[in-house]
């Protein structure tokens, strides 16, 4: 928690002025029974009305000081903690964008996300609320305590004893009922989950008829999370009225004693009145207790999940041997390369060795899982090899700044990922300078330049949630021309052709023969391994054929197979465009 | 330090127009219900089942309600009576009375709680299964027309909306009302003069909240709208780590961020500020109440026409009184928007079913196959066709292959066989019998699909093979599995058949999720086959391995392909040529080679289907 403290150090001034001002708010509060029981006993009791006018022309005023303190105090613990929320923010984007993407991956873009969105903004209310009431409720507590003592030590022993009582009770209670409640939220989920999959099958559920079957589960669920729900609320109710019942019996024992003291002369009226009072407020506040501590432990969970990923280990290395600035051929070297994921201990690629020459065109088959896009996925270092050397023009790739080497590199992955912004934001992505010719050539290039000019808005549609939905094909092709817009030596298709119908896919590989760039291309289709220099065939992490199509044909059964499997086809292969 | 000090007095307040400003007259629910009786009486027809226990539970209420005046007014009379005066005897007895309306009061409160929640997650409980039922009754044409996200929000958000409010909003409320209407009466019996003081802040309170809300009100919307355009930023780059990384675009994407971050800063701390003062101002008014009180009531005191007791009472009393007032606005508020939760949930229900029982006239036990498609056409919106004049004949067993370009009408064609929509014109016939006088049911149970999407249950690879047929023993699923080449991927899975399996199946391949899928139809036994053929990469060697489980499949039984690949075209007994609707060629793929028409153009290569989708 200290590490996430440390982030309030910068705005400390702002942050002890909301305490200064949430004091005195606080100290007004504390005042108030005083003065009224000073109108009471000097006041009514002598009936003196220039001491009630007083001590009344004081409380008004105290109250408005109060309320400039609360505002004052407001604005400075907002100061505070937006500015608190800002550092965090950013201090924690900065840190996942320096990963490597090993680590990136280790921990998930979806949990980095949460991490980075509902956690800091649960961190920032936090620091809010405790600028502001979170830590007036305990110090009201003590106060009234502590005051009621000063006023009349016999009477204030009272509260002493009950309220450390009721806050154990309260935090008991909490602890109770916070497992009850995780418990609701995981039958939440379940039940949800439930409905989820029930929509999403839908037609499924209608052919196989399994709408009783389905129902029933549904009832199961539902009937549990009723019964959990009824449980963890329940539990949850008993806590104010049993709470009220002891403070109210503290309250009969303070009239009762106070009686007493009255008759005997030890107390006054006004004194007793002021106990009174104070412990009223106790409740009240004591009341706000069981919610503060829930938030309280909340925001712990969130700020553990941010620290660990704060302090997570993991500096790039700047390595700066390589010639950042010669050009480069595009010459790749694989050599004993051996390859298996962080925490994995299944071999992903085993003993791959071979060297392509600048210009060649690759492409790489093998079944799911054979390992091709790890192969692939070494080469710019979005994994390291776990043996062997890899050379880019007889450069080690380890010896090269990241910058130096993935800029020589465009890289087209499996997974379409374009970003919200017009056509040409998102093919100019990695090159934001670019100028509109080159856009519009990279864009030929990746034969997407008709489509685009059919758009509404030409290059400038908006993508994405407000805008146009592009076909899987012409996704394909726009990610196809964000890479080809760097002018990369080398360029990697991971099967980013898939949704190409055969005659685009042709006229895409014949711009690619012109670009010159050496290209590897992962592929399911032999109509696009024909035209390449260099076939690689894997399987099962292993390298098993290495050369061309005629070679293959005559060397490797598992390549004839896939050979006659599609011989033909490409013809009727229809393609699901949308 | 003095310039640490005077920062937070130089965030830019952000520029709101009038405009903007007039559309925020206070606090106004999101949502509004359209019939609010309508929606009130069916809430409470449910809510009926208990009556009983409701109105204990009401009765509660009332109870406590007295008790929590009574509670202040006695400790009023303590004072006067017995600590200020020196009463006689009674004291112990009069303590003892406190005492249990103490105890009494928290007796009720407790009871009216544990009881109102019962009945309210029994309520949600029977609207949610009456909900999830009535789904499955809806006609499959309500789930095209619906996102899938807005139907489950009905599921779960606005029933657990209307589950809250009923939890304690709708008792609070109540309460709230009481001890308002008691608190104000008491305090007008015991002394008008102080009453009317309290009453002074109420306009105040009024104007403040409407002040303060005004402003909150936009820059809420404001800081809402940055938050969005931050989280949509950071998911977006997170989720594109991997161009982010390739592309070495982290600088851009930090400073980008950094903009972003800024912008939520500015609007996140007026917003904070000002809904800060909420509180403080409902604080400095009570304070103020309560400076009143006592001055005026000093006064009063000492000229006799109040006593002490009633001091301390209206000073309890006034923060009584505030705070349910305040309650009130927001119990309110969330009762409104569970009234408009539930209004979104009835709507549902009043959806029309798919049938009604008495439609379903004829009952197959058994079924050969033999499927008629005579003169058929439908049409999703009126007046524009997805299929017209559809008439072809099936044998049982044979295998009919469906052919065209995307968009054709094959997924309708097959839709209309399963019944999840029925022809405008003509009719189709299985064994002989209209299908439109055959149950949904009865006529589904005789037919099992593959689609190209397989969808997977959370739960294990058996269960979900299972869900073909629920009554299979293990040796049939594994039998299944054999025949669709599914057992040997499935036992080197860790787990294996009772490896758990998440919605969506990931973990999986796509292309063994179709072998589950085919083993899933296996296991069922249809008599009529529906196959969407995979148009996605997936491996040769998985591609190799789902064709011969497909063919074990589709032996003896009546099927119609999807078909994407030469090979399975070329089997069929049967190939089907959609056209934009029509069905333009039929016949054996010699037949049609043959004849020289599209099919013929389309085999050898002269037309292309989805190029001619995208150039026309």
């Amino acid at each position: 928690m200290a590490t996430i403290l440390s982030f309030l150090k910068k705005y400390r001034v702002a942050a002890i002025s909301a305490i200064c001002m949430m004091l005195i708010e606080l100290s007004v509060e504390l005042i108030q029974p005083i003065l009224i029981s000073k109108i009471i006993d000097d006041g009514i009791a002598h009936d003196n009305i220039s001491v009630v006018w007083l001590w009344g022309g004081v409380l008004a005023l105290s109250a408005l000081l109060a309320f400039g303190a609360g505002v004052a105090s407001s604005f400075f613990a907002s100061h505070a903690s937006q500015g608190f929320g800002y550092d965090l923010r950013d201090k924690l984007y900065a840190k996942v964008e320096s990963f490597t993407y090993a680590v990136f991956n280790k921990f998930q873009a979806s949990s980095l996300i949460t991490r980075l969105t509902g956690d800091i903004t649960q961190l920032q209310e936090m620091v809010f609320m405790s600028l502001r009431f979170a830590t007036r409720v305990p110090l009201l507590v003590t106060g009234s305590m502590i005051m009621a003592l000063v006023v009349n030590f016999k009477l204030g022993l009272m509260l002493v004893v009950t309220v450390p009582l009721l806050v154990w009770f309260v935090t008991w209670m909490l602890k109770k009922t916070s497992a009850k409640f995780r418990e609701v939220q995981a039958g939440m989920d379940t039940v949800n989950g439930v409905i989820q999959e029930n929509l999403t099958g839908m037609r499924l559920i209608r052919i196989f008829v399994r709408m009783g079957h389905e129902t029933e589960r549904f009832k199961r669920r539902s009937g549990e999370l009723m019964q959990g729900t009824v449980t963890a609320l329940r539990l949850t109710e008993t806590t104010m009225p049993l709470l009220l019942l002891v403070m109210n019996a503290s309250v009969i024992a303070i009239l009762w004693f106070g009686r007493i003291d009255i008759v005997s002369g030890n107390a006054s009226t006004g004194e007793v009145v002021a106990v009174l009072n104070y412990s009223f407020r106790t409740i009240g506040a004591l009341s706000a207790l069981s919610w503060i501590m829930s938030s309280y432990s909340r925001a712990a969970a969130s700020g553990l999940r941010v620290i660990e990923v704060l302090e997570t280990e993991d500096t790039q290395s700047t390595n700066s041997v390589g010639h950042a600035d010669s050009e480069r051929l595009g010459e790749v070297e694989y050599k004993n390369v051996h390859f298996r994921y962080p925490d994995g201990d299944i071999s992903v690629l085993e003993d791959i060795s071979f060297k392509i020459l600048p210009k060649q065109r690759v492409a790489i088959m093998g079944a799911t899982g054979s390992g091709k896009s790890s192969l692939v996925g070494l080469l710019p270092r979005l994994y390291e090899a776990t043996e062997g050397v890899i050379r880019i023009d007889g450069v080690k790739i380890t010896d090269m700044e990241y910058t130096v080497l993935r800029e020589a590199i465009g890289y087209v992955p499996q997974e379409v990922i374009l970003f919200s912004g017009t056509v040409k934001d998102n093919i100019a992505w990695g090159v934001p300078e670019a100028g509109m010719e080159q856009i519009i050539q990279a864009a030929k290039q990746a034969q997407i330049h008709e489509t685009i000019e059919s758009l509404p808005k030409g290059y400038e549609t908006m993508l994405g949630q407000r805008g146009v939905n592009l076909s899987g094909g012409q996704k394909q092709r726009l990610s196809i021309a964000r890479a080809l817009i760097r002018k990369p030596a080398i360029l990697v298709l991971d099967d980013s052709t898939s949704a190409l119908d055969v005659r685009t896919e042709a006229a895409l590989l014949q711009a690619l023969t012109e670009l010159e760039c050496t290209t590897f291309i992962i592929t399911q289709k032999i109509s696009s391994t024909t035209s390449a220099d260099v076939i690689l065939l894997l399987d099962e992490g292993r390298l098993i054929a290495n050369g061309t199509h005629e070679e293959l044909m005559a060397s490797s059964e598992l390549y004839r197979k896939i050979y006659e499997s599609q011989h033909g086809e490409g013809i009727l292969h229809v393609q699901d465009i949308r | 330090m003095f310039k640490t000090f005077v920062e937070p007095f130089k965030h830019p307040y952000p520029e709101m127009d009038e405009a903007a400003l007039a559309k925020y007259p206070g606090k106004r629910p999101k949502v509004r219900a359209k019939n609010w009786s309508g929606t009130l009486l069916r809430i409470w027809k449910y809510l009926a089942n208990r009556k009983a226990k409701l109105s204990l539970v009401l009765f509660m209420v009332v109870i406590s309600s007295v008790l929590a005046l009574l509670g202040p007014y006695l400790i009023g009379i303590a004072v006067d009576d017995f600590i200020e005066g020196v009463g006689g005897s009674p004291w112990m007895l009069f303590l003892a009375g406190l005492g249990l309306i103490y105890a009494g009061s928290s007796l009720s409160t407790w009871l009216q709680n544990i009881w109102m929640i019962e009945i309210a997650q029994e309520t949600v409980y029977r609207m949610r299964m009456d909900l999830f039922q009535h789904l499955h009754k809806l006609p499959i044409p309500f789930f095209g027309k619906r996102q899938q996200g807005e139907i489950m929000s009905r599921l779960t958000n606005d029933i657990d909306n209307v589950s809250s409010t009923l939890n304690s909003s709708a008792i609070q409320i109540f309460s709230s009302v009481l001890t308002l209407i008691g608190t104000v009466g008491v305090m007008l019996y015991l002394s008008p003069i102080l009453t009317l003081l309290t009453f002074v802040i109420v306009p105040l309170m009024v104007l403040g909240m409407r002040w303060i809300t005004r402003r909150t009100g936009p820059l809420y919307k404001e800081r809402q709208k940055n938050m969005g355009e931050l989280n949509g930023y950071i998911e977006e780059t997170l989720s594109g780590q991997r161009i982010v990384t390739l592309f070495s675009q982290e600088q851009r994407v930090i400073t980008e961020f950094r903009q972003r971050n800024e912008a939520i800063r500015q609007a996140g701390f007026w917003a904070q500020t000002i809904s800060g003062t909420i509180p403080k101002l409902m604080n400095a008014l009570n304070n103020l109440s309560f400076a009143l009180v006592a001055g005026v009531g000093g006064f009063l005191a000492i000229r006799g026409t109040i006593t002490i007791g009633v001091i301390i009472v209206f000073v309890e009393y006034s923060r009584q009184f505030t705070r349910p007032l305040n309650d009130l606005a927001n119990q309110w508020n969330s009762l409104l928007s569970a009234i408009a939760g539930a209004e979104r949930v009835f709507e549902v229900m009043d959806e029309e079913i798919e049938e009604r029982s008495d439609s379903a006239s004829v009952k197959l036990e058994k079924m050969q196959g033999a499927v008629v498609f005579d003169d058929v056409a439908f049409a999703y919106d009126e007046g524009r066709d997805t299929l017209s004049g559809i008439s072809f004949e099936a044998k049982p067993g044979e295998m009919v292959a469906l052919v065209g370009p995307t968009g054709a009408g094959k997924t309708t064609l097959i839709q209309l066989l399963s019944r999840f929509y029925d022809p405008v014109k003509g009719r189709i016939t299985v064994d002989g019998t209209d299908i439109t006088s055959i149950s949904h049911e009865n006529l589904r149970s005789h037919m099992a699909f593959v689609l190209q999407d397989t969808f997977l249950f959370k739960g294990t690879i058996r269960e979900n093979i299972r869900f073909g047929r629920l009554d299979a023993t293990d040796e049939e699923v594994e039998d299944a599995s054999r025949l669709a080449n599914a057992h040997s991927f499935i036992m080197r899975l860790p787990g294996g058949y009772d490896k758990v399996l998440d919605t969506g199946g990931s973990g999986i391949s796509q292309g063994q999720r179709q072998l589950l899928a085919i083993a899933r139809a296996i296991l069922a036994g249809p008599n009529i086959l529906v196959l969407d053929e995979a148009t996605s990469s997936i491996d040769t060697v998985t591609e190799i391995k789902i064709q011969e489980g497909l063919q074990r499949l589709m032996q003896g039984r009546t099927s119609f392909v999807i078909a994407h690949r030469l090979n399975t075209i070329r089997k069929a007994d049967k190939i089907l040529v959609l056209k934009q609707g029509h069905l333009i060629e039929q016949g054996s793929h010699d037949e049609l080679l043959e004849k020289g028409g599209f099919y013929s153009d389309l085999y050898h290569g002269h037309l292309s289907m989805n190029g001619e989708e995208e150039h026309v």
